[in-house]
């Protein structure tokens, strides 16, 4: 096995997507080639409609493509069926969606823990992780409080608890400042940055804000539902479309 | 998952709230309507409660209990002589009208028991004492039947008010005057007249003109010999109809009168189709109420079960958790309507209407329906929840 392979963590080639009817198609992505590595921060842009959640949904095994190959920490998932799916996302993956998506009836601890719960982790155990986590995203002491009680930043402080409180390897993030403002967008970036910075953790991040474009380590920008470039500077993107 | 699946239910009081109200609202129905059919189906075979004896000789052409058809004098002979008789009284039933004394008629269940045996006497007496019987002209009224036939007098308050009849007071029946002697305690029937006890051989006086007065025959089997076993011999040696008296519904059995009485109301009124449609409109709106409102409390959580599946929960888990919500709101309403149910119907039996007969079984069938109604909902949810996309929680 080469360097390179121990180093790939996601990698998606030549994939297909598209959704409607034969005669009313829509081509979300044409022969898609994306590679992120082990210990990277890497940010997906580009404009509406170009594909980016689309490409997302696919590495994180929520949508199957039509055409590829879609493997993510030496496991393909193209061939796997939905409960394998869904087995390797509760295993692997953790989530920071763009609407948090917290369960407001739950209070915060409660759901930090649902990732564990979902793994069959024991109450208790999960009520332990939990807290500690929400002690590193600087909540400590609202853990019994309802997400609704907290802040737009707070909220994804939150989200960010659960997403990596199973410890997983490949860390989505689907747009997770767009609901805030610039200031807490970015010490929420930093927080995402600082907590799941490992050598053995690649995190996914979708984006249209450019002001946290600074916190990748690289950034792959879409056009038409293939990559078209990536770069390792992001003052060398035109950020004007985004 | 379940313990977080619990929170998510009770987070929502008001979703709640009105989850609770559908299944508690559908199990009172369920159970009061059932607990006051088999009330009034229990009034059907009152007299097999209130004139007790092992076994009832009729007419073979008898169907159930308030039907008599007369027999002969002589039959009595017979059944007396049939093995295995230790002895067997005449009775007498019908229904006759009372005069009041202020001019008022009612109608009442007259019934003639022995003289000599008193068999078939009630068995509670609040005034009197059942030997006075025997006395001329003589009555016991039943405790209901005394307050309904009362005398109407003006109260201190200058209002007309009903003073129930008691001991001394008299009444006239065919134009015969009736004494009353004793007032009884004894279950109200569905025929609704009072039960007025008099001797076999008054109540044929008071029945004038009727050829033959002998309803049924009071039979008391000698030690040794079961009822169904003296029932079949008076059958074999006279051609007359016997019956076993057991009353208990769950284990009567095919030759009790009371039974064949339940299902002869069941097959020849409308009580059933009646008090069937209010238990099954109480079981439509549960699952609509409940079944609408669960619907709403997942559509209002989609969201977060599509992001939990997008975490790997598995729909079989997702489905549990949906089943251990329903149930449990399934379960808090049953109680809070079997609660109500009670309630009303301690109410019911202290006022006597309308009658009130709660079995364990019912509450058990509630139970089992309100279930249904919450399984009905939990699979509602799962298959909203089944057809969504775990992919949607990246679409905003």
């Amino acid at each position: 096995m080469s360097h390179l392979a121990h180093t790939v963590a996601v990698r998606a080639s030549g994939v297909d997507m598209f959704f409607g009817t034969p005669e009313n198609q829509v081509v979300a992505l044409k022969q898609a080639d994306f590679e992120a590595r082990r210990g990277e921060l890497i940010m997906l842009v580009g404009p509406s409609g170009c594909g980016k959640t689309t490409l997302l949904s696919v590495i994180a095994g929520t949508l199957t493509p039509q055409a590829g190959t879609v493997e993510v920490f030496g496991q393909r998932l193209d061939g796997l069926g939905q409960e394998e799916l869904t087995a390797f996302r509760r295993k692997h993956l953790g989530f920071v969606f763009q609407s948090f998506n917290l369960i407001p009836t739950l209070t915060v601890i409660e759901n930090v823990m649902v990732p564990l719960l979902i793994q069959g982790r024991p109450y208790d155990e999960a009520h332990a992780r939990s807290l500690a986590i929400i002690e590193k995203v600087g909540l400590k002491g609202r853990e019994e409080g309802r997400p609704n009680s907290l802040s737009g930043g707070q909220q994804q402080r939150v989200a960010i608890a659960r997403a990596l409180v199973h410890e997983p390897p490949l860390l989505i993030c689907d747009e997770p400042t767009s609901a805030l403002d610039k200031d807490t967008g970015g010490h929420i970036m930093q927080l995402v940055r600082d907590l799941s910075r490992s050598p053995e953790r690649c995190v996914v991040v979708v984006t249209h804000d450019h002001r946290i474009f600074r916190f990748a380590d690289r950034i792959a920008e879409m056009e038409d539902g293939r990559i078209s470039r990536v770069v390792d500077d992001p003052k060398l993107l035109d950020t004007t479309h985004l | 998952m379940y313990r977080l699946a619990l929170n998510m239910l009770f987070g929502d009081r008001a979703k709640l709230a009105m989850l609770l109200c559908g299944l508690a609202f559908s199990a009172l129905l369920m159970a009061q309507q059932s607990s006051v059919f088999f009330g009034i189906m229990s009034w059907t075979y009152t007299p097999m409660v209130n004139i007790r004896a092992q076994v009832w000789v009729s007419d073979p052409m008898v169907e159930q209990v308030n039907d008599a058809k007369p027999l002969r004098d002589t039959d009595l002979g017979r059944v007396r002589s049939v093995d295995g008789v230790a002895w067997a009284a005449p009775l007498h039933t019908s229904f006759v009208q009372a005069r009041m004394q202020d001019g008022n008629f009612k109608l009442i269940t007259l019934v003639g028991i022995d003289a000599d045996t008193f068999a078939g006497a009630p068995a509670v007496l609040t005034q009197g004492r059942i030997e006075d019987l025997r006395l001329p002209d003589t009555v016991i009224v039943d405790e209901w039947g005394a307050a309904l036939m009362g005398r109407m007098t003006v109260g201190p308050d200058g209002k007309p008010r009903s003073v129930p009849l008691k001991v001394g007071d008299t009444f006239e029946i065919n134009d015969i005057q009736a004494r009353i002697v004793g007032i009884c305690k004894v279950k109200r029937a569905f025929t609704g007249g009072p039960f007025v006890y008099t001797t076999y051989d008054r109540a044929k006086g008071y029945t004038l003109g009727a050829r033959r007065t002998l309803s049924f025959m009071l039979v008391e089997p000698q030690k040794g010999v079961t009822p169904g076993e003296l029932c079949d011999r008076i059958e074999r040696d006279t051609g007359l109809k016997a019956w076993t008296s057991d009353t208990v519904i769950w284990s009567w059995g095919e030759r009790s009168l009371a039974r064949n009485t339940f299902w002869w109301f069941w097959t020849n009124t409308g009580i059933p189709f009646s008090f069937g449609t209010a238990v099954l409109l109480g079981l439509f709106v549960g699952i609509a109420i409940s079944g609408q409102t669960f619907y709403s409390f997942v559509l209002e959580n989609l969201k977060y079960f599509a992001a939990i599946k997008a975490m790997g929960a598995g729909m079989g888990v997702i489905a549990r958790m949906l089943f251990v919500q329903a149930f449990t709101a399934g379960l808090i309403g049953f109680g809070l309507g079997a609660g109500m149910a009670q309630g009303i119907g301690r109410v019911m039996i202290e006022k006597g209407m309308p009658p009130f007969v709660m079995y364990p079984q019912i509450l058990w069938a509630t139970f089992v329906l309100v279930l249904g109604i919450s399984f009905v909902s939990a699979i509602i949810g799962i298959i909203k929840v089944s057809r969504v996309d775990a992919a949607s929680v990246f679409r905003g």
